[in-house]
């Protein structure tokens, strides 16, 4: 017989402590789970962040190159160091009121460009004749053709900017795959020769005196280079150009393989790594007291295991087997949970991005791994204390009490109360312990609760609303083709409709034309002072071109201006005092003409705006007007695309705008059309008003691009309420932990003293009075923790939160609302664990409790 | 004649200034191979303190061990069990089987805790002297206590030590079964040449012993 003593007594042990095993292996589950469900977090937040960015990037490959002939794609592709090479051709961009706001790119590409750029038909397949066209679901649903092969396909395009006329072309539809939103334009696949047939026009129609430089379109040849790996891929693109002589040659790394990327996909997942840090914690506290306790409760039998011969180490091997098997059972469980948690929470955590959970063995491996380091970090003192133990331990066997109450006079009742107290004395230690515990999870809900609560909807909104509804031309965001000042979106038809809606409470239209102003000397002095050195070096950091618009626009004391022209709530609302920078604003003067609003950006307070100054004139297009006041920068009125077509590098100019009266707007320019129009109806008639846009928008076969508060709350949703979520669950299961905790401390330094109970027993005390000194001791114990929670949290919450919302959306409250509902519970348990053990004591007769061994 | 232990001026305090116990006040003793010595001496007198003293499980405040030869003041804790389970056979007035392993797997536990493989024709000889064939797969709680006194003692003579330290082994036993306890051992002990040295109230059984040494507060008393 192969007897292994460590491992046999082991096996028994085990099988003895069933007690001590369900809470320890239920504390290495729960703290499991909690790192289970955060590695799949940031696992899938990192995948998700990576699939995203080649989405909005549009391809998967390393390198990409927007400019190169046929000939050279061949040589790279030759080049042993490039693993694929995608090519493509552009046609033309397709037009139509029914793309309209959607860039479609009309061009030939091979099979692999097409699969790299997540454009690949998923069904049917790649043109090969002249008619044929492959689309992606987003461009046929604009075209309301239905999801078949071979339907009718026609396309409205241009091959060049300056074309007038939009050409139209018949297609039978031969592939088509799964459009993708996030995705800066849609593709439109067609056969080679059809591309080479638009390029030679665009030329022709060049030769004909057409600027060809920034116009032309069709011809752009492109490609895409898969390398072998995502290192080094400059250095190597490089020597790829060196050794076919491509020198040179333009090229951008893909920034999904950007270093950068995991830099950032580091930093949102900063919360889940804290929350790891927090779950270690939380798990450490209470496997630690699980082992402390349990090796408190048997030290004698490790001293007798000592002075049979086992030696420390012996020893120490034996607690880290018991701990090795508590974890063969609680971590595969809390895996399953926590991947089962994972799944659940993840799809609300990347609500509205590209959404799918994460199955990396990293999970796994990363889950085990930490929660194994807990469980044996918190063994370490447990294991140290058993190797330690002397000999003589063992011996004590005759029934001194261990441990000591304090002395001091007593009587009648109060000898109860400080018997219990001293109990908590008893074992430091122990109760140090539960208590950190138990601060820490409730601390961190209450900090989770009053960091949500600080959130304030109304701020969120005002920054990113006017009104309930918001309607806007459709090219008023198309930054490819700029803003058409003549769009006939927001149409008499649709104007007529909105005033006839029942609960409307006010409408405000917003109009914008671009033109150029002079800069006088005191403008300029202006917005030198206000552009301080600080200001140009933190503009140049995003945009090198602002700070150089800013000095061409003071040296020819130009600039470029979009005036708005606004009315009704537009005004009411923007005219507020939380946007005024400077003067007053006086609605009935300001409505009669003469007077201008200037649109600065915010500085810090007291600081003089960059723009014109109040009270001085500023002259547009031969018209005089006076500075009423200046608004700061917002964005419902003033977001949207410059007139000119981005490609004209309008965007690179220095500008200063304005605001008129909407009626001294349409006289000065009356050919503008709307370009927003605003309103908002009583709470009660939103649907009415839902119901009417979307009807007036099938109606009329557009897509109307409707901003309701609605669905800003939507988005607020997606955007802060699952990473709330993602909190409220940590904190939640932490002070689950932290309650476990609790409960085992108090049932076990119960069941450790059965036979110090029977004794006090044996010389008279009742059993009434025993019940009471248990109660007494459960709620001795609760308040203290209570009393440090409380502190603990005012302190977390009042600081620390009040700290970190400052500067939101946010209106900080001082709460401590769950740790309030948490105190009876915890008072509820402090009451009922004591009695339920009492009771559980009561089933073994006094005798046989004294007789019991240790 | 050979001497298997050694003390000298051996002794034992607790506490300090006026709380100062001294459990053993300088003892001096000398235990000759292969004889059965006992000791006694009134309650607290310090017997259990000499004992645990010169098995190594407790460490004098000042004096020496030697067993066998061999300074016990000279090894660390680690090394002084090993050599306990190695040299040293105890038997504890409260029996200290465990009570998870059975009645077999208690008696080889120190052999195999040293890695070492039981010699099994031995032990067996050991059971079946002290009447254990038919209880070696049962747990120590179903067993009498001159049975798990049984038990305690083939457990110290299975390691063959060459020397048995034993705290009155009998003092939880009925005056029959301690004499064939006492018996028992005396038997064993001198069929495989060990020496024993055991604390005992029983006059009786110290009459047995070849010497009796006699402990009065903390010193040998003559």
């Amino acid at each position: 017989m192969n007897f292994r003593p460590i491992m046999v007594l082991n096996k028994r042990l085990f099988r003895q402590n069933r007690g001590r095993n369900l809470t320890a292996i239920t504390a290495i589950m729960l703290t499991t789970l909690l790192f289970t469900t955060l590695f799949v977090l940031s696992q899938s937040m990192r995948e998700n962040l990576i699939e995203m960015t080649f989405r909005q990037t549009g391809y998967d490959a390393q390198i990409s190159i927007k400019n190169i002939t046929a000939k050279d794609a061949e040589k790279i592709a030759a080049h042993p160091d490039a693993a694929k090479v995608g090519q493509s051709m552009v046609a033309g961009l397709g037009m139509g009121d029914a793309l309209s706001g959607r860039q479609v790119e009309i061009r030939w590409a091979d099979e692999n460009y097409a699969v790299h750029s997540f454009a690949g038909p998923t069904t049917g397949n790649m043109p090969k004749t002249r008619q044929e066209i492959a689309l992606d679901t987003i461009v046929l649903d604009r075209l309301g053709i239905p999801h078949e092969l071979g339907q009718k396909v026609t396309l409205e395009w241009i091959a060049d900017f300056t074309e007038d006329q939009n050409r139209v072309s018949e297609f039978t539809l031969c592939g088509f795959w799964e459009g993708n939103e996030s995705s800066y334009a849609s593709f439109a696949w067609v056969d080679k020769e059809f591309a080479r047939k638009a390029a030679e026009d665009a030329v022709s129609d060049t030769a004909a005196g057409k600027d060809p430089a920034s116009s032309k379109i069709a011809g752009q040849y492109m490609a895409q280079v898969t390398l072998f790996d995502d290192k080094n891929m400059e250095a190597v693109m490089d020597h790829i150009l060196e050794d076919t002589g491509l020198t040179g040659l333009e090229y951008s790394v893909n920034l999904a393989y950007d270093p950068e990327m995991n830099r950032m996909a580091a930093q949102e997942n900063m919360p889940v790594y804290l929350g790891m840090v927090l779950v270690f914690a939380a798990g450490f506290l209470i496997i630690y007291n699980i082992f402390q306790i349990s090796v408190t409760t048997d030290i004698q039998f490790y001293g007798k295991l000592k002075t049979l011969g086992t030696t420390a180490r012996q020893l120490r091997k034996l607690i880290y087997c018991q701990a090795g098997m508590l974890c063969l059972a609680g971590i595969p469980a809390g895996i399953l949970l926590g991947c089962l948690l994972g799944a659940v929470l993840v799809p609300v955590f990347l609500q509205g991005r590209f959404s799918s959970v994460s199955t990396s063995p990293v999970i796994y491996i990363g889950s085990t791994l930490f929660a194994a380091a807990t469980v044996l970090i918190s063994c370490m003192r447990p294991a140290r204390m058993a190797g330690r133990v002397s000999p003589m331990e063992a011996l004590r066997y005759n029934d001194v009490l261990r441990g000591t109450y304090s002395t001091g006079k007593r009587s009648g009742n109060a000898g109860l109360c400080a018997l219990a107290w001293s109990a908590l004395g008893r074992n430091k230690k122990r109760t140090v312990t539960v208590i950190c515990s138990l601060t820490l999870g409730l601390t961190l809900m209450s900090a989770y609760y009053a960091k949500n609560a600080a959130f304030d909807m109304e701020k969120y909104l005002s920054g990113l609303t006017l009104s309930d509804y918001q309607i806007d031309d459709a090219t008023s965001e198309d930054y490819i083709r700029g803003y058409n000042p003549h769009g006939d979106t927001l149409g008499d038809t649709l104007r007529e409709r909105v005033k006839s809606l029942e609960g409307l409470e006010g409408v405000g239209y917003l109009y914008s034309h671009e033109t150029e102003i002079s800069l006088d000397e005191r403008t300029i002095s202006n917005i030198r002072g206000f552009y301080t050195e600080e200001k140009l070096n933190f503009w140049s950091s995003y945009d090198p071109n602002g700070p150089k618009s800013l000095l061409e626009a003071i040296t020819q004391e130009k600039a470029a201006s979009v005036v708005y022209g606004a009315d009704g709530i537009v005004l009411d609302a923007y005219c507020d005092r939380e946007h005024l920078l400077d003067g007053s604003y006086d609605a009935a003067r300001f409505a009669d003409g003469g007077y201008i609003l200037a649109i600065a950006s915010a500085g810090e307070e007291g600081e003089k705006p960059g723009t014109v100054s109040v009270g001085e004139k500023i002259i547009i297009e031969d018209h005089a007007y006076t500075v009423m006041a200046v608004l700061d920068n917002w964005n419902p009125v003033t977001e949207g695309a410059l007139e000119e077509a981005a490609v004209s590098g309008a965007d690179s100019r220095f500008y200063l705008n304005f605001i008129l009266p909407a009626e001294v707007f349409r006289e000065n320019w009356q050919e503008n059309t709307p370009r927003k129009l605003f309103f908002n109806v009583e709470d009660a008639h939103i649907d009415a008003a839902e119901k009417m846009l979307d009807a007036y928008g099938s109606e009329n076969g557009i897509s109307l691009s409707v901003t309701s508060r609605a669905s800003m709350m939507g988005q607020y949703e997606r955007e802060y309420r699952a990473s709330a979520v993602m909190g409220n669950v940590t904190s939640f299961v932490i002070a689950l932990v932290g309650v476990l905790n609790f409960v085992n401390s108090m049932v076990t330094s119960i069941v450790s003293r059965k036979k110090e109970f029977a004794m006090m027993q044996s010389v008279g005390m009742t059993k009434k009075q025993l019940c009471e000194l248990l109660v007494r001791e459960g709620l001795d114990y609760a308040f203290i923790t209570l009393l440090i929670t409380y502190a603990v949290s005012a302190l977390a919450v009042g600081v620390g939160v009040r700290a970190m919302v400052e500067g939101g959306f946010t209106t900080f409250r001082f709460t401590l609302l769950p740790l309030i509902i948490c105190t009876p519970v915890l008072l509820l348990f402090s009451i009922l664990v004591p009695y339920c053990c009492f009771r559980n004591i009561e089933k073994d007769t006094l005798v046989d409790r004294l007789r019991m061994e240790g | 004649m050979e001497i298997i232990v050694k003390a000298e001026g051996l002794k034992k305090y607790y506490g300090k200034g006026e709380a100062l116990v001294k459990a053993l006040d300088g003892v001096d003793l000398e235990i000759e191979r292969g004889k059965f010595t006992a000791i006694v001496g009134t309650s607290g007198s310090g017997k259990s303190t000499l004992l645990n003293m010169l098995g190594g499980l407790d460490v004098p405040s000042e004096g020496s061990v030697q067993i066998g030869g061999c300074e016990l003041a000279h090894l660390n804790s680690e090394q002084a069990t090993i050599f306990r389970r190695k040299q040293i056979g105890f038997i504890f007035q409260n029996y200290n089987l465990i009570p998870v392993l059975t009645v077999w797997e208690n008696i080889i536990f120190p052999i195999t805790l040293d890695g070492r493989k039981p010699d099994k024709k031995f032990i067996m000889e050991i059971v079946r002297f002290l009447g254990l064939e038919s209880k070696l797969d049962t747990l120590p709680n179903n067993l009498s206590g001159g049975q798990q006194q049984r038990v305690a003692i083939a457990r110290a003579l299975a390691s063959k030590p060459s020397l048995i330290l034993a705290d009155e082994p009998t003092g939880n036993l009925d005056s029959r079964t301690s004499e064939d306890v006492v018996g028992l051992l005396k038997v064993t002990s001198s069929q495989f040449r060990q020496s024993i040295v055991m604390i005992t109230h029983n006059p009786e059984i110290a009459a047995q012993a070849d010497r009796i040494i006699r402990i009065e507060d903390g010193k040998i008393a003559m």
